[in-house]
């Protein structure tokens, strides 16, 4: 194994999640690569349905029964999760894996208090006494901003606002001093000022404990603001992914592109002017799915595009899942003149 | 620059949820339903065995072999055909006064159908009335009904069933009286509450701003809303009524001699039940399918009514 | 939570006033009592001999304020027929009623809860489909039939159970089954539903997420909260039961209030039939209460409010 490979806590080659539908078979995730280091903050973003929360949920295992997974490798810290058995799954999930979700107000359970929630994960995974938990929990709650944390312990989850509901998962989610957290769009239910200020905390966190982080968001300006490296997904597949200065200096998919100049730039963005958008819809990835899933909504689609575009190589960690990711586009054929 | 102001969702019209986007996930409508309709078994086999008994409850006169109300004591408990000693005669054996067993289960079917239908319509006249008027009208007008509503339900009604049954008298018709005036409360509970969400939708809201009357809103905004429910408590309640008829019945405070209820049969027969099982079992094998019958067919009108589907 | 129960407390009192008020009036209405009483073989001087002796010649109005009167001190007359006040027949037909409820309501927990539990696990499985259609058959079946029909088959065939009388626990058995076997659909129903549906809600998500044992999950973490509706039902249930035991208690000769009611019917003992309604009444309405005091328990959503 490579240096650069023993540095990485997760692999992921070729991952696939396929969903029985009423019409057929969902390819939910098809075939996507990503890797993540040690203590360094990926985020994964993507439209609804791009197969990102599906690919959260594969690494948790905790897809629903009737998915299947198939991936060439999924490694975490060296183990291998494909074959792992439940039992041992569970052992990991919590303790060194754990994970974040997207809506605070349903995600606790309202018939126990915080401090039960908080500590019986702790207490599952490392045997230790009520005490030592109920300590551990106070500081992280303390570390993650939340006031009078003695007191919360007894308190339940419908005493606290949405906003601190999620710090309490935040801090759910480091209790057992985990090497990878999974937020799956922590923010988005939340209001805008406590929007920055859970962004804030996470990245504080993140570098604190040294946890590597990946995040899950729609929101291509939370990317810019905390994220070392950057994943787009679309369509279950992965199209893009690079360090993130490179990601916003240097777009190389079309997709990405079209991303980027969707969002008006004060200062740049004439006011009154038409906001932009992609034109066209996702594809149905329901059945059989061939060729470029962006093809059909390319500004320089060409009929190449029909074959899969295999993931280009860019500089350095940049790849870019397009046959023109680092070439041009070949010009448009001039109309056959009638003679 | 700071884009988190105005960043926009990395969207561009797609569906959410499931990254499809022209092709629907449904089968056509119609075979939805049909499928949901026949597959539903319990559902079928409830039509089909309610839809028996009524034909069995109409042409009873034609169906049955003898005169349910004709003793031969000469010929009394007989067992069924499948004993020694039974014979084709008495194809389900008779009882202790020799009437033909199979001929009083096949007019029996009209005591219990009759019983269940009535008291299922009287209650729920009542209880509907009640509760949609609680339910629209809320503040006192609910205050009180839900008062009454209470009320009802903390009755024993078994026992204040028997009660003013045995001062009344038994009968037919004082049974299916007393049991409509008594099982109302379900109907109430359930178009109360149901009412209670019309009333809060638009197209009420509308009504009333268009200046349309009191009855006519309830008639044709309301009425057409509850209705599935209704119907669904309606088949619970003949269910209910027909046990509770049986009950009373077997009690002696129900239908009289030598009226063919399949309750008072059971106790005609519960002297002889040690030596002669069937005398008991027969009917209460009766009462067991038809209420069975209705209690799916119930809860198959309810699937179908509820836009989740099966539970 | 307070103001709450006390509330509560009183709606309870009126309500169980206003049935005291509907029974007697329709004891005393429904039928001439002086005629009941006497039989049918009295002459009409005897007749009206026991209308003034029992005080149904009175407007109707002072009867009930005298029996009211009375019933606040927990005088409830004597009976017509026993040399005994009321209140000591219903203080010595009580504990059976109460043993029969109680053995029955705890069979049909017992059995309905984990059911419903494990249907809710292994769902559209056979078990599933085994546990529904063991509910549907249940509410189908007549229980003065169904009672009967076990006295046939385990007292008298199998000769494993007594079939009549009140001696010892094992007289209790058949009875409670068959009074308890009604409540266990409703209640095996309502404990799957309350599964399937919190088992898809986030915070079993997040349980899993952490890792906690399947077991931890699925009791600790979902049953607690989908039993919430399912206590309260038990409670009503139980008050349903105390009602409907006449029937049983009938069937299996055992010497309950039920029993007692049917007896006092029978012999036009009005006195003890307006006491025993009430009393029965009085129970379905303080176990409403209870349920509902189990549920702010059980529920801390309700409790802070």
């Amino acid at each position: 194994m490579s240096r650069l490979e023993v540095n990485n806590l997760l692999e992921v080659n070729n991952l696939r999640v396929d969903l029985p539908v009423e019409a057929g078979t969902l390819h939910a995730v098809r075939g996507i690569d990503f890797h993540v280091e040690r203590g360094e903050m990926l985020c994964l973003v993507g439209e609804s349905g791009c197969g990102k929360s599906m690919t959260s949920l594969a690494l948790m295992g905790l897809l629903p029964r009737k998915a299947r997974l198939t991936a060439d490798r999924l490694r975490f810290d060296g183990i291998d999760l494909t074959t792992l058995p439940e039992r041992r799954r569970s052992d990991l999930r919590g303790a060194r894996m754990s994970m974040i979700f997207q809506e605070p107000m349903t995600a606790l359970n309202p018939a126990y208090t915080l401090g039960n929630q908080l500590c019986e994960g702790l207490i599952r995974h490392r045997g230790v006494s009520r005490q030592e938990a109920r300590e551990r929990a106070i500081y992280l709650l303390e570390r993650v901003g939340i006031s009078a944390a003695k007191d919360r312990l007894n308190q339940y989850p419908h005493q606290l606002s949405g906003g601190l509901r999620q710090r309490v998962m935040i801090a759910m989610a480091l209790m057992c001093e985990p090497d990878l957290i999974i937020a799956d769009e922590p923010t988005t239910a939340l209001d805008v000022t406590i929007q920055a200020q859970i962004l804030r905390l996470l990245r504080e966190l993140q570098q604190e404990f040294g946890t590597a982080v990946i995040f899950i968001t729609h929101d291509l300006g939370v990317v810019a603001r905390i994220a070392d490296r950057v994943a787009v997904m679309y369509a279950g597949e992965v199209i893009e992914s690079a360090p993130t200065p490179a990601l916003y200096a240097n777009p190389a998919h079309p997709y990405t592109r079209g991303l980027l100049s969707c969002i008006p730039a004060p200062g740049k963005t004439p006011p009154g002017s038409r906001l932009q958008a992609i034109p066209g819809v996702v594809p149905s990835l329901v059945g059989h799915v061939e060729g470029c899933a962006f093809r059909n909504r390319c500004p320089q689609a060409q009929p190449t595009c029909e074959r899969t575009p295999p993931l280009m190589s860019l500089s350095g960690d940049h790849r870019a899942r397009c046959h023109y990711a680092d070439r041009p586009v070949p010009a448009p054929r001039p109309p056959e003149t009638i003679s | 620059m700071t884009t988190s102001s105005v960043s926009p969702t990395a969207s561009s019209a797609s569906t959410p949820g499931t990254g499809l986007g022209e092709i629907s996930l449904q089968p056509p409508a119609w075979s939805r339903v049909t499928r949901r309709l026949f597959g539903h078994r319990g559902l079928a086999i409830g039509l089909i065995v309610v839809g028996l008994a009524i034909l069995i409850a109409i042409f009873a006169p034609l169906l049955a072999p003898h005169d349910p109300y004709h003793q031969d004591i000469a010929n009394r408990m007989v067992p069924p055909v499948w004993h020694d000693e039974g014979s084709w005669e008495h194809v389900l054996g008779t009882d202790k006064l020799g009437r033909d067993t199979l001929s009083r289960l096949l007019f029996g079917t009209r005591i219990s159908l009759t019983i269940g239908l009535v008291v299922a319509l009287i209650s729920g006249v009542i209880g509907t009335t009640l509760g949609v008027l609680a339910g629209y009208f809320g503040g006192r007008v609910d205050a009180v009904i839900s008062y009454v509503i209470t009320t009802r339900l903390a009755m024993p009604v078994v026992l204040v069933a028997l009660a003013l049954a045995s001062l009344t008298g038994g009968s037919l018709t004082t049974v299916i009286l007393l049991l409509g005036l008594l099982l109302w409360d379900r109907f109430a509970v359930v178009s109360r509450s149901v009412t209670q969400q019309v009333r809060d939708a638009e197209y009420v809201f509308a009504a009333r701003t268009l200046g349309c009357s009191l009855p006519y809103i309830l008639l044709r905004e309301v009425l057409p809303n509850i209705a599935g429910s209704l119907i669904v408590v309606m088949t619970l309640e003949m269910a209910h009524a027909i046990l509770l008829e049986a009950t009373l019945s077997f009690l002696g405070m129900g239908v009289q001699p030598p009226l063919p209820s399949w309750g008072l049969m059971v106790a005609e027969g519960k002297a002889y039940m040690f030596f002669q099982p069937w005398v008991i079992a027969i009917p209460g094998i009766a009462l067991f399918v038809l209420v069975l019958a209705i209690n799916l067919l119930g809860d198959g009108l309810r699937d179908l009514n509820a836009p989740g589907g099966r539970n | 939570m307070g103001t709450f129960i006390v509330r509560r407390i009183l709606v309870a009192m009126s309500v169980a006033l206003t049935i005291s008020i509907v029974s007697f009036m329709l004891l005393h209405l429904s039928g001439d009592l002086a005629t009941s009483i006497a039989g049918p073989e009295a002459t009409a001087e005897q007749v009206e001999q026991i209308r003034v002796d029992y005080g149904l010649d009175r407007p109707i109005v002072s009867q009930y304020l005298d029996w009211l009167g009375d019933a606040l001190t927990f005088d409830f007359g004597r009976s017509y027929y026993y040399q005994s006040t009321v209140v000591d027949l219903i203080v010595d037909r009580m504990p059976v009623t109460l043993t029969l409820g109680g053995l029955a309501l705890a069979l049909a927990v017992g059995i309905s809860i984990p059911l419903g539990v494990l249907a809710a696990l292994k769902r559209d499985t056979w078990i599933d489909r085994l546990a529904l259609l063991f509910a549907v058959v249940g509410q189908a079946m007549p229980s003065f039939w169904f009672g009967l029909t076990l006295i046939v088959v385990f007292a008298v065939t199998l000769q494993w159970l007594p079939a009549a009388g009140s001696d010892g626990w094992q007289h209790f058995v058949l009875p409670a089954i068959a009074l308890g076997y009604y409540a266990t659909p409703a209640m095996m129903r309502l404990t799957r539903t309350g599964m399937l549906e919190v088992l898809e809600s986030d915070y079993i998500r997040t349980a899993r997420a952490k890792g906690l044992r399947t077991g931890s999950v699925i009791f600790k973490h979902a049953l607690r909260n989908a039993i919430i509706p399912v206590v309260a039902l038990a409670a009503v249930e139980l008050g349903f039961m105390l009602g409907g035991s006449v029937v049983i208690e009938s069937v299996f000769s055992l010497n309950g209030l039920g029993q007692l009611a049917w007896d006092a019917i029978s012999r036009n003992d009005y006195p003890v039939v307006q006491a025993v309604v009430l009393i029965i009444a009085l129970f379905y309405i303080v176990l409403t209460l209870l349920a509902d005091v189990a549920n702010a328990a059980l529920d801390p959503r309700i409790r802070t409010r």
